[in-house]
């Protein structure tokens, strides 16, 4: 989806890229359930029905498509927030304040710099296309998988958002908003995060267990944020010496 | 490089580890020259603070010369003799603004790790849990200091390092506890604790015009350099059935104008309610032993002010009830060292304070485990062991 016609959609009231995604990964969502299903009752022992149930309980959940984060988001007014809330997964919110301008603060943000500090290891990003964001999780035996979120909305100053590209296998969007604090205390941050892998809870079981936790990789791109910010620089204990070796990155 | 580094609950070793580096800009590495043992060291060695992990470098009250310095530091260069207090503050945040240093918002690199037992995340430190920032400490032969220029006071060349060297901690938290007492002519300030913090409390408190001073605690060592070094009053909580009476005594029935807690969560005492602190603790049902902090709210006049240094956990049985019946101010923090060492080194260099007597004991860094049991189980008079890598 470009970012015209996020634009065009967001006027009309209309999200066309949200029921394309969610039906491509109910139909993941019970591919999987269904294959773990048969398998589970060919093997015919507690393993066989314990892979049974698991994958009755994603075929269910694939049928009904329930989504966690929804109703949450559903109370909320705007246009960007309905957009949200038409999502599934797993949404995260933390805020923060930093103490200078929305303007500059949203003039930071989009450097492509800013954001692979503040997200760290977690996303890259092309020199070409500094709007297009690649995410990746890795997990045992070099096993990883990425996907590629793109910036579809903005307005200087006020906020940004992203979404994944269709194709991705990862499903999730993210906003960024600036608000001016009370006093002189600068602007506070809002990030949301929205993560969505295929198989409901046992997908998000796998990202979490692959190191990909929301609600920390919120609470740390916004305090990284800050500092950069604020200092210049971002506490890090990249080389911290220990009888360990070198280097502390939890 | 030689480090004394955290093996696991009451076991130190001395390990050889990589040496620091510049890792940011505004870095400088520290050849440390003298560390000291803090009394808060020995809640994560007896296993009272979580988030220490094998083979942690600790230490985090140092001074040192500085030996490398990142392209982005201003006021520093190799050579300068320099003490650094415990906790990094930017210099930037809203929070260093206000001089409220170990507040810092841009210090601590494991937020998450804090700011769901918080409720948000305090400045870093060295060596000293990875909640808490999970910077290598000092106890080594060198350190990286972040955000050297405000981090990094000089020592007038007339100074010893023992002169200085509490100024990074001990000095700055006591003489902090002593000023959270607003203190006003004909004040008795009473404080729980005659180690190296309780020591620099009393005097400070004496500095800042106090009439009378009380330290309480139970090593005779300690109560004499109370005696002689703060010119304070002592009582001797083992040999009185009841401090607070005893207190209530001395004032004619007021209480203490103020009272500063210097033990924190690992107080000794007497009677039932610490034989019911020691249980819950050993069987992790709390954090805290609190009998100090508990007698000092209740000691305390009415309207007085109660200034705590001591370390906490999550504590329970806390009498909120006599603070707010009683209208006392409480007031604490961990210390804003940045806020107090120029004034420090100025009361060291002008004769007005030496707290040079807390180093009891010095030792290689090889002998550092040595000192650390010294130091625990106060044998041999130690107060402060100091350690020279």
């Amino acid at each position: 989806m470009t970012y015209a016609q996020t634009v065009e959609d967001e006027r009309t009231g209309v999200v066309s890229s949200a029921p394309d995604r969610t039906r491509w990964k109910r139909i993941v969502t019970i591919g999987t359930g269904g294959g773990l299903l048969l398998i589970g009752l060919r093997k015919r022992s507690t393993g066989g029905a314990t892979l049974a149930l698991l994958g009755g309980f994603l075929c269910y959940r694939g049928i009904v498509n329930r989504s966690d984060g929804q109703h949450d988001l559903e109370r909320l007014g705007t246009s960007l927030d309905r957009a949200e809330a038409s999502a599934g997964g797993r949404t995260v919110e933390r805020s923060i304040t930093v103490g200078t301008s929305a303007a500059e603060l949203f003039e930071r943000w989009i450097e492509p710099s800013t954001v692979t500090q503040v997200f760290g290891p977690v996303v890259e990003i092309s020199p070409e296309e500094s709007t297009v964001w690649t995410w990746r999780i890795d997990g045992p035996f070099g096993w990883h998988r990425t996907w590629r979120t793109e910036v579809v909305e903005s307005e200087p100053g006020e906020f940004l958002r992203w979404e994944t590209h269709d194709d991705a296998l990862v499903d999730g969007w993210g906003t960024v908003r600036f608000r001016r604090a009370p006093g002189e205390r600068g602007t506070e941050v809002t990030l949301r995060l929205n993560v969505d892998p295929p198989g409901g809870a046992l997908g998000n079981m796998l990202v979490e267990r692959a190191g990909f936790i929301p609600e920390i990789l919120a609470t740390k791109a916004l305090r990284r944020f800050k500092s950069l910010v604020e200092t210049g620089e971002v506490p890090t204990l990249e080389r911290n010496p220990s009888a360990r070796g070198r280097g502390d990155l939890l | 490089m030689k480090a004394l580094c955290w093996h696991d609950v009451n076991d130190l070793r001395v390990k050889d580890v990589p040496e620091p580096q510049i890792t940011n800009p505004r870095d400088v590495v520290l050849r440390v020259t003298k560390t000291t043992a803090c009394g808060s060291d020995l809640h994560f060695i007896d296993g009272y603070l979580p988030t220490m992990r094998e083979g942690d470098i600790i230490g985090h009250e140092f001074m040192g010369e500085v030996a490398r310095v990142g392209r982005k530091v201003t006021s520093l260069e190799r050579g300068n003799r320099v003490v650094v207090p415990s906790f990094i503050g930017c210099g930037s945040c809203g929070f260093c603004g206000d001089d409220l240093w170990s507040l810092c918002d841009n210090t601590n690199p494991n937020p998450e790790l804090q700011e769901p037992v918080l409720g948000d995340v305090t400045a870093g430190i060295y060596g000293y849990t990875h909640a808490f920032g999970g910077y290598a400490g000092s106890h080594a032969e060198f350190v990286r200091v972040p955000h050297a220029d405000e981090n990094c006071f000089p020592v007038p060349d007339e100074l010893v390092d023992e002169q200085a060297l509490f100024a990074s901690d001990a000095w700055a938290t006591g003489y902090m506890g002593a000023d959270f007492c607003d203190i006003e002519d004909g004040d008795t300030v009473a404080i729980w604790g005659c180690g190296g913090v309780g020591l620099m409390a009393q005097q400070s408190a004496r500095l800042m015009g106090a009439e009378r001073v009380i330290g309480i605690d139970r090593f005779p060592e300690r109560l004499r350099l109370s005696r002689s070094e703060a010119g304070a009053e002592t009582i001797d909580y083992t040999a009185v059935d009841s401090v607070v009476e005893e207190l209530e005594a001395r004032t004619g029935g007021r209480g203490p104008d103020a009272c500063i807690d210097a033990v924190g969560m690992e107080a000794h005492g007497t009677g039932i309610v610490h034989a019911y602190d020691r249980a819950k603790q050993r069987l992790k049902l709390h954090t805290d032993r609190g009998k100090a902090l508990r007698q000092a709210i209740v000691a305390c006049r009415k309207g007085g002010t109660l200034s705590i240094l001591g370390v906490y956990g999550l504590m329970d049985a806390f009498p909120m009830g006599i603070i707010m019946n009683k209208g006392l101010t409480v007031k604490t923090a961990q210390q804003h060292g940045q806020r107090y060492v120029p004034k420090l080194l100025e009361h060291a260099a002008e004769g007005q304070m030496d707290p040079s007597y807390l180093a009891t004991h010095e030792f290689s860094l090889e002998d550092a485990p040595r000192g650390y049991e010294l130091f625990k189980h106060k044998e041999d008079g130690c107060v402060r062991p100091v350690f020279a890598p």
